[in-house]
């Protein structure tokens, strides 16, 4: 073992700097706010970080519905679906029905965790790829989504609930909090309950979780309901933000959903979460997205930029956090 | 777990079981008494690992029953295993990698707080115990991605002495260690079973079955050969009967012609970027040079540096006398005719789900594709047939799955694979590593051919019988340097003192 030892000494010292790749996201962060401070004299004002703030506190809640299924190595193509379905129960149970705010949160949660159950039980009990399985229910729940409200918004919402997605204090979105909070949440499931415990040792070694005794259906199952619960939760503060809830909800949110969780350091093998990097990361796509307005790009060409920068950004962190590391492509 | 008497603690009577097209057990038993060190030997697909798996509740079987302390049992799932007081210890690493080191120790029943919250202060503490027993540095709090092989093994024996069981099952747990771990392993294990565990070592090294145990059950072609023989009394030669069917036969094997002049591969104070430093040696056509040292001691490393498969940061590297630059596995194989037979077969070597045909002709297809990058299915054929044959490949078919053949074969086809290739300098990374007796045999008979007619061959290996019965010069590899070359005389106790001596 001292042979081990003095021959990875150098290797380990290298990885441990590494190990915290929120480092490098941090500073990319900050070598751009610095230009849009410089380039732009409104980026800096409430108003436009209050935009800003808002786009990340959905975007941190896509990109968590998506890690916690990208923890146990699968795949969820049916957030943004979800998300929408949710949008729609929630302002539906409002509009349609009268009935109170509060209710329509927990119709729209329940939708929400129901979706997320019928993609696990599918994957757990079939052994079908996620892949396929959540491209397949995504169709699923939009086509539910569409023939429920024949493709029109629910308008008459609780003003409440509208005036919840414009409130700020100063620049900072109240929407934040819930964000903030259901992160911590999060965190503590993930890094302290048995459960949660459990899902990632299902990520991180599947035969192994199984042979520990671990029940690896029933943990698979569990991680898609709470990507279903994040992806809900995400739709209905969008829903909010509109002031409507609107049916095509969550149909522009896939790329957000992978580059959030990728450029915050989730392994797409599974068996990590990255909290701190979901945020760093969702910022770093907001500051882009908002930049491209400030800078005055033609709108038509928004998607074509942001795509190119979301690539740039996770070549970007896959090198700030590979490049300790030798090249190896043999074990 | 101090049962009294020496009643039988586990029981599998009469253990039948089948998979489509092969009976794995045929009224197999098994009995392990408390306090005895027991032994299961048998050649690869003689059944042990579907026994195994049945005992620890991996696969249900079809007939024949599990007695747990007399009383019999069912296991649904490795779990009720667990919970009946059996332990394992898997031959595949089986640490969850983003844990940490307690947390993988306990995790089969991670102590709570208010049933939800995971008791961190209470694993890092139990664990810490369970590492002071086995006498191991190893922080707690270590991530278990950070280990290393010999620490991963270590603390995989822990997770399961941390479960107190009443029955600890070993698959091959010295295969990656070293022998002095192995020492201190063995010390652990015979505590054990003095304290009154049932412990069940599945091994191919025989050696640790007479040190070891006291009784031994042997399989064959899924059947009882030999059941809870007492080892005291036993001959190695009669075990191996047991095991193959016949007597072993270790035969001699012939001289070779002298080697040439102009050395093959010349490595001249490489350094890599992981970890090996200034190292040095040669190999010439018709030679086999050995290339002994510890899991870990950089051997592997300076393989992948040769092959181009990782950074060199100094020195240089000569072909034929020619220096070479090998900038990639590729050129490696295309401009230099060198071919690495990788210790890890399913992780490096072979494309499992394609069958043998694919696996023998992927180095090839760039020799063999015509215009437009078209490579005929009867050139393919042709080739692979040829040394398939050549090295007596066990297979229905070349269109059998190299995932579906045991694991000797695997080890042939990926031979074969640069065979077809022409490699002239063939490096083998512990070949007969998990491999049966007469495999073995085999291998070395191979290996010792090739040399014959004329390849130059590197041989790394930690078994010192291989390296003393193989090899014609040895290097000595500790901690990312050689530390020594030695002309083996081929007279094994002398070689492998020397070679420890070295390694001091």
């Amino acid at each position: 073992m001292n042979q081990e030892a003095t021959l990875g000494r150098g290797r380990r010292t290298l990885s441990r700097l590494t190990e915290y790749s929120w480092a490098g996201l941090a500073a990319i962060l900050l070598v751009l706010v610095v230009i849009m401070s410089v380039v732009s004299d409104s980026f800096l004002s409430d108003f436009n970080l209050f935009v800003i703030f808002r786009s990340v506190a959905t975007a941190v809640l896509i990109g968590a519905a998506q890690m916690t299924v990208l923890s146990i190595g699968q795949m969820n193509l049916s957030v943004g679906a979800i998300g929408g379905l949710v949008a729609i129960t929630t302002g539906g149970i409002m509009d349609a029905f009268g009935l109170p705010v509060w209710l329509s949160i927990v119709g729209g949660l329940a939708a929400g965790a129901a979706c997320g159950a019928f993609n696990g039980i599918i994957v757990a009990k079939t052994g079908i790829n996620s892949f396929i399985v959540t491209i397949a229910t995504a169709s699923v729940f939009l086509g539910l989504n569409l023939g429920l409200t024949s493709a029109q918004p629910f308008y008459d919402l609780d003003p409440g609930f509208t005036a919840f997605g414009q409130a700020r204090l100063a620049f900072f979105p109240l929407m934040g909090f819930i964000t903030i909070t259901t992160m911590i949440g999060l965190a503590v499931f993930f890094y302290r309950t048995l459960v949660g415990r459990q899902i990632l040792a299902v990520g991180g070694n599947v035969s192994a979780a199984e042979t520990a005794g671990i029940p690896v259906g029933r943990r698979i199952i569990w991680a898609h309901v709470i990507s279903g619960l994040l992806a809900g939760a995400a739709g209905m503060l969008w829903a909010s933000q509109l002031g409507a809830a609107q049916p095509m909800i969550g149909q522009s949110w896939l790329l957000i959903s992978f580059a959030v969780p990728i450029i915050g350091g989730v392994a797409l093998t599974g068996g990590s979460v990255r909290i701190i990097g979901l945020f760093l990361a969702a910022l770093i796509i907001a500051l882009i997205n908002n930049s491209l307005v400030h800078l005055g790009v033609d709108p038509l060409y928004v998607e074509l930029l942001l795509g190119l920068l979301i690539l740039g950004t996770v070549w970007a962190s896959h090198v700030a956090t590979k490049s300790g590391t030798p090249q190896r492509t043999l074990r | 777990m101090t049962e009294q008497g020496a009643e039988m603690t586990l029981e599998a009577t009469a253990i039948s079981k089948a998979f489509p097209g092969v009976q794995a057990l045929d009224g197999v038993s098994l009995s392990l008494k408390s306090g005895e060190i027991h032994a299961l030997v048998g050649e690869n697909g003689a059944g042990k690992s579907t026994l195994i798996k049945i005992i620890t509740g991996l696969y249900p079987q079809d007939a024949g029953t599990l007695r747990m302390l007399g009383e019999e049992v069912e296991f649904h799932d490795p779990r009720g295993s667990i919970e009946a007081g059996i332990g394992m210890v898997p031959q595949e690493r089986s640490l969850i990698p983003e844990f940490s080191v307690g947390e993988n120790i306990l995790i089969e029943r991670m102590p709570l707080r208010g049933s939800v919250f995971v008791d961190y202060d209470t694993i890092n503490r139990e664990a810490a115990h369970w590492l002071e027993v086995m006498e191991l540095d190893i922080p707690v709090t270590r991530h278990a991605s950070r280990l290393s092989a010999a620490e991963m093994q270590l603390v995989e024996i822990v997770r399961a002495l941390a479960l107190e069981s009443r029955v600890l099952l070993l698959d091959e747990p010295t295969a990656s260690i070293t022998p002095h771990e192995a020492a201190h392993l063995f010390e652990i294990l015979r505590s054990l079973r003095d304290r009154g565990v049932a412990l069940l070592l599945v091994t191919h090294k025989l050696e640790e079955v007479f040190e070891l145990c006291d009784r031994v059950t042997v399989l064959r072609d899924g059947k009882n050969v030999a059941s809870a023989e007492p080892l005291e009394g036993l001959t190695r030669d009669q075990l191996v009967t047991w095991m193959i069917g016949r007597s072993s036969q270790d035969t001699d094997l012939p001289a070779r012609p002298a080697r040439s002049e102009q050395a093959a591969l010349e490595v001249r104070d490489i350094d890599t970027i992981d970890g090996v430093e200034g190292a040095s040696l040669d190999v010439f056509p018709g030679e086999i040079v050995g290339f002994y040292g510890l899991v870990g001691a950089g051997r592997t490393e300076l393989a992948h540096a040769i092959i181009g498969a990782s950074e060199i940061t100094g020195g240089s590297i000569l072909v034929n006398g020619q220096e070479a630059r090998i900038g990639s596995v590729a050129e490696a194989l295309g401009r230099y005719r060198i071919g690495y037979v990788s210790e890890d077969r399913k992780g490096d070597g072979l494309f499992l789900a394609k069958d043998i045909i694919f696996n023998v002709s992927v180095p090839l297809w760039r020799r063999l594709a015509g215009r437009l990058g078209w490579v005929s299915d009867a050139t393919e054929r042709a080739i692979a047939t040829r040394h398939v044959e050549e090295l007596d490949v066990r297979t229905p078919s070349l269109d059998q799955l190299v995932g579906n053949l045991s694991g000797g074969n695997q080890q042939k086809v990926s031979i074969a694979k640069w065979l077809a290739a022409e490699a002239d300098i063939l490096i083998f990374d512990e070949p007969t590593i998990g491999i049966d007796i007469k495999t073995k045999e085999a291998l070395h008979e191979l290996i010792w051919e090739l040399a014959e007619s004329g390849k130059a061959v590197l041989l790394i290996s930690s078994d010192m019988p291989e390296m003393v019965r193989l090899a014609d010069r040895i290097f000595v590899m500790k901690a990312g340097r050689i530390v020594a070359e030695i002309e083996n005389s081929r007279i094994y106790d002398e070689i492998s003192e020397e070679i420890m001596k070295d390694l001091a």
